[in-house]
């Protein structure tokens, strides 16, 4: 027992005193000491017997008058501590003890929900009632000792501060017991609890008031006014005065009283978070076609943030401060989405609380949209709302890099695959430019993602051809779009370039002052991830030809397979109506430029002059004919022959193949060709009989039929017109052509039933014409699918050397060109194989590939066992 | 149908075979020759000589200069020099056509009208020569020689001589026989 320091007045010890004491004293003082240990014992046992109080309070007293003042109060806090232990927080966990494993709160059942409810509120109201009890305790405690002061004028009396430093630091005793003793499952406890209510209180707002969360899905452009004024008279006091969050305010309260706030208040964040990304999840889902950032906020005013607000202000957080700053605000929350608030200043908890909401209810849609965006771009335009909402929230969480990894994965999992066609490729890659350029105009991003296509389409050998149907063909190329005639790509493009320069026109034309200073104002810096080799934002403008164009890597090559197809185009026509290709060329020549364009303008000159040309030479020969007037016979006159006439060497390779035609074209030709001769002199005609197209009319005995097949089948069909049954060594003879062309070829009229095969003993075919359709009673059959035959058979047959054909012309020559220089110099570096190359191979083709290019040819070579490559030489391989 | 208007064009078309094979037609030689017609001419003999597909004779200019070529032969089958493979020389004057090129072995040959420099005895090479010859016909030529020399007039005496017994000349022409690397 021990009185060292017992004046708090003296700061210094006033070891006199001690001497002061006598044995009389001590006994006294420590009879005193332990009424008073029984008195407190008594009273914190909680027989609330008050007849104690008095006994307790004279207790004190006398000690107090001995200064012991310290050490009754320390021995009272020790006491309550022990006792709150004892009592209080052993019985309030053992209520949990049933949910301690933790798989029980998984099961969410809606009675053990109901069932953990009730624990809780028991729980708390038991514990709390110890808490109140005790601070009863302590309060009287508190009186006894200002009575003591009172008494003794000597003593400052007591003060405000004194008190509230015994009770706080009762209150920090109460919950570092609580802590200490915490079970790992409360915790979890909690958040089912709050998770539980906010459900309940969200079911409530979206049926009870009118608050239609549907509603603003399908019109959510006027959300902000209805929830505005809904809410004032709405949602505001319902949640005010809900019964359930004044219990869900209750338990917060209780749970704060006993020094668990931030563990309440992480409950009810990670529930209410929990709900938000369940509602993110509901609304956003697979929907693409809306907007859903708008309802999002909404609801997250509507539901977490009255519910915050109600709780906070139930609370008596909700305190104002004056006026919010602005550097709180959201800064995505343009209108006034405070102002249904009743009091129309928010707390600066409730817009922190907005703001953490509204930023995980971005990221959550954003890693949603991320994880779609495949299907997203699919869909696009159609799903152009969920890339501006894919925007927005990109703009405020920043994790741009997230987007670029993950699409760039789907994209090869998805998408780079041998079982995408290349129109599919080349569609989503314009999908994805058009739609990434929405997300990030200076196209930063959209390099990053695009590489990875344009490295897998290089492989693909039908790119190009690809690129030039879906540039400049309506149907975009799809095959199965045939019917639709959309506006080509380009149309497309030139379109937007259009609007693009009208607006970038505007610019320049308001270059006052007060423009520039605008422009300065709006000038924005280069995404983090900008490479600053690229230059600068403007000039990296997005130009989705330049990327188009980016994958093949030369204007030149998209240009000739232009042409190759274009000439097939020409060719292939009978009408000289070329208006859509003279469109298509001018657009192509805004691209690419006039001088790339020159030999496709030529083509269609030639098309052009040809109809004049044309018509010159039926009205002449018609002329210098009618008095001979023998054409009558065959019924074959000028008006059935039309000729394109066409400059050759401006016209890609074309495919010349020998061919009979009847006697009576061959004349019509021949006189036709005269006659050109004599209006253009020295000119002369050279018919490319193979090309062109027939129209035909065949007469059975029971039927007539039309068709409209080439040259070759028309003059293969004529032949039977003298002599109904021909073998094909023989028929191929008369038309001309190799056995086997004709064998091919002829399977045309089989397949339609004009024709029948049969195999003679000699090993020969034989065909012969059916002449009424009682003798074959297959041929309906067929008529079908015979159509589709046709379309791949001229396929195959087309009348211009594609470009791999010519590129492959073109390797042969360099080939044996490399043959040969090795042949005679043994063994050549590669640079020296080049410069050779580039020195002797100047015909045509002349050699024009680069070092790169010439390696992996080489590479191929080698591959084929025809080169050996030894310490960077090249060998023949004998 | 489609025709193609062949006319003023018709000779720079380069898929007519007029341009690819030199011209056949025998000498009217005016005077002046300029290097540029050479030039093409031997561009167009390359040509022609890459894509013809001869392989057993083969041609090709130096690095830097299309004036010298260096060509290869092999020895024809079921000729004693079957097997073999001989490296030439061509170099060009600068009025090829109309005079020659002067042709020798690079690789030694036993032959009786190739001398131990690699000089040739060929008359198409001199006093029978005509622009109509081009570097294949006279590679051709001296593939031919190989297996059928004119004993008459021989550079290799020793070779003339041993001519006649094709077993032993066989035997030299291996033991002789040094290619190229």
């Amino acid at each position: 027992m021990a009185a060292t320091d017992s004046s708090s007045s003296s700061p210094m010890c006033n070891l006199s005193i001690l001497d002061s004491l006598d044995e009389i004293l001590v006994g006294e003082m420590t009879d005193s000491w332990n009424a008073f240990c029984l008195a407190t014992d008594t009273l914190l046992g909680g027989d609330s017997d008050l007849s104690f109080a008095s006994d307790f309070v004279s207790h004190v007293r006398n000690l107090c008058s001995r200064g012991l003042e310290k050490l009754i109060v320390e021995h009272f806090l020790c006491s309550m501590e022990d006792i709150f232990e004892k009592n209080g927080a052993s019985r309030f966990w053992k209520h949990f003890d049933a949910y301690s494993n933790s798989a029980v709160l998984d099961m969410e059942k809606l009675d053990q929900q109901g069932e953990m409810q009730d624990v809780l509120h028991k729980a708390l109201e038991e514990i709390l009632s110890e808490k109140q009890y005790q601070e009863k305790c302590l309060l009287m405690l508190v009186h006894a000792l200002e009575m003591c002061r009172e008494n003794n004028p000597n003593e400052q009396t007591y003060s405000e501060s004194e008190r509230n430093y015994l009770f706080s630091k009762y209150q920090l005793t109460v919950s570092s017991v609580l802590m200490a003793s915490l079970p790992r499952h409360f915790p979890d406890v909690l958040h089912w609890y709050f998770k539980g209510r906010l459900e309940e209180l969200s079911a409530m707002t979206a049926t009870g008031c009118d608050y239609d969360n549907k509603l603003h899905v399908d019109d959510g452009m006027d959300l902000d006014c209805k929830t505005g004024e809904m809410d004032i008279d709405g949602t505001h006091t319902i949640l005010g005065n809900n019964k359930l969050v004044r219990n869900i305010g209750e338990v917060v309260r209780d749970l704060r009283s006993l020094g668990f706030t931030s563990i309440a208040e992480d409950a009810y964040a990670s529930a209410i978070f929990l709900l938000l990304k369940a509602k993110v999840h509901e609304l956003a889902g697979d929907e693409f076609r809306f907007s859903v950032l708008e309802s999002i906020k909404g609801w997250i005013q509507a539901v977490p943030l009255q519910f915050l607000h109600a709780l906070l202000s139930y609370l008596g957080d909700s305190k104002s401060y004056g006026s919010p700053s602005s550097g709180l605000k959201s800064p995505l929350a343009s209108h006034p989405s405070f102002r249904y608030y009743g009091t129309g200043i928010p707390s600066e908890g409730l817009v922190r609380w907005q703001l953490r909401l509204e930023y995980f209810a971005y990221e959550t849609l954003q890693d949603l949209r991320i994880a779609k965006l495949f299907e997203i771009i699919v869909d696009y335009p159609d799903s152009s709302p969920a890339i501006e909402d894919l925007k927005q929230c990109l703009e405020y969480t920043g994790q741009h890099s997230k987007l670029v990894d993950s699409f760039i994965a789907a994209l090869k999992y998805r998408l780079l695959t041998a079982g995408a066609s290349t129109n599919d490729i080349l569609h989503q890659y314009v999908s994805t430019i058009k739609a990434l350029r929405t997300i990030d105009p200076a196209g930063v991003f959209l390099e990053a993602v695009g590489e990875p296509i344009r490295e897998y389409l290089r492989g693909r050998k039908d790119t190009i051809k690809c690129i030039v149907t879906m540039l400049t063909d309506g149907a975009g190329g799809n095959p199965n779009g045939q019917g639709s005639t959309g506006d080509s790509l380009l149309e497309e493009l030139n379109r937007d370039e259009e609007n693009q320069e009208n607006s970038g026109l505007d610019d320049d034309v308001n270059t006052d002052d007060k423009q520039a200073w605008i422009n300065a104002q709006s000038w924005e810096p280069d995404p983090v991830e900008a490479d600053p080799l690229k230059g600068g934002r403007y000039r990296r403008k997005v130009d989705i030809l330049g990327m188009i164009v980016g994958i093949i890597g030369s204007k030149d090559q998209l240009v000739n397979e232009y042409r190759v197809m274009l000439a097939e185009k020409l060719l292939n026509k009978s009408d000289y109506d070329i208006d859509s290709e003279i469109r298509t060329m001018e657009l192509l020549k805004i691209h690419f430029g006039e001088s790339s364009m020159q030999r496709c303008e030529i083509m269609l000159n030639d098309l052009i002059d040809s109809k004049r040309t044309n018509a010159n030479i039926k009205t002449t020969i018609k002329q210098q004919l009618q008095p001979v007037a023998d054409i009558g016979e065959h019924e074959l006159s000028l008006d059935n022959l039309n000729a394109t006439i066409i400059s050759s060497n401006f016209w890609p390779p074309i495919q010349d193949e020998a061919l009979n035609i009847p006697g009576p074209v061959e004349q019509l030709l021949s006189d036709y060709a005269k006659r050109f001769h004599e209006i253009k002199t020295p000119r002369k005609l050279l018919w490319k009989k193979n090309l062109g197209t027939v129209k035909l009319e065949l007469q059975f005995e029971d039927r007539m039929l039309q068709f409209t097949v080439t040259p070759l089948h028309a003059s293969i069909i004529c032949q039977f017109e003298d002599q109904t049954s021909w073998t094909s060594k023989n028929l191929a003879a008369a038309v001309g052509v190799p056995v086997d062309v004709l064998n091919r070829r002829i399977y045309f009229w089989i397949n339609k039933g004009i024709l029948a095969e049969s195999v003679e003993e000699s090993g020969d075919h034989k065909f012969t014409l059916v002449e009424s359709l009682v003798d074959s009673g297959k041929s309906g059959v067929n008529s079908g699918s015979c159509e589709e035959l046709l379309v791949g058979d001229e396929d195959a047959e087309r009348s211009v050397a594609s470009v791999e054909d010519q590129l492959r012309k073109e390797m042969t020559v360099y080939e044996k060109f490399i043959t040969g220089m090795l042949t005679n110099f043994g063994s050549m570096a590669l640079e020296r194989i080049h410069n050779t190359l580039k020195m002797f191979c100047i015909g045509d083709p002349a050699y024009d590939k680069s070092l790169q290019q010439l390696q992996s040819f080489l590479a191929g070579l080698v591959a084929e066992e025809k080169l050996e490559l030894r310490d960077g030489m090249y060998f023949l391989k004998k | 149908m489609a025709t193609v208007n062949n006319t003023h064009h018709q000779d720079s078309n380069p898929n007519t075979p007029a341009a690819a094979a030199p011209a056949k037609q025998t000498v009217p030689t005016p005077k002046a020759v300029d290097t540029q017609s050479v030039l093409k001419r031997l561009q167009s003999e390359l040509m022609a000589l890459m894509m013809g597909g001869d392989s057993e004779i083969s041609a090709f200019p130096e690095e830097d200069n299309i004036f010298c070529w260096k060509g290869t032969i092999t020895g024809s089958k079921d000729t004693v020099f079957e097997g073999t493979e001989y490296k030439l020389s061509l170099s060009f004057p600068s009025d090829y056509p109309y005079k020659p090129p002067k042709v020798k072995f690079e690789t030694a040959c036993f032959h009786p009208n190739v001398d131990v420099y690699g000089n040739i005895c060929l008359d198409i090479l001199q006093d029978k020569w005509s622009s109509a010859y081009d570097v294949r016909t006279i590679l051709l030529s001296i593939q031919s020689l190989l297996g059928e020399p004119n004993i008459s007039s021989p550079l290799n005496n020793q070779a003339a001589s041993l001519w006649g017994n094709q077993e032993e000349y066989r035997k030299m022409v291996e033991k002789l026989y040094k290619p190229s690397a």
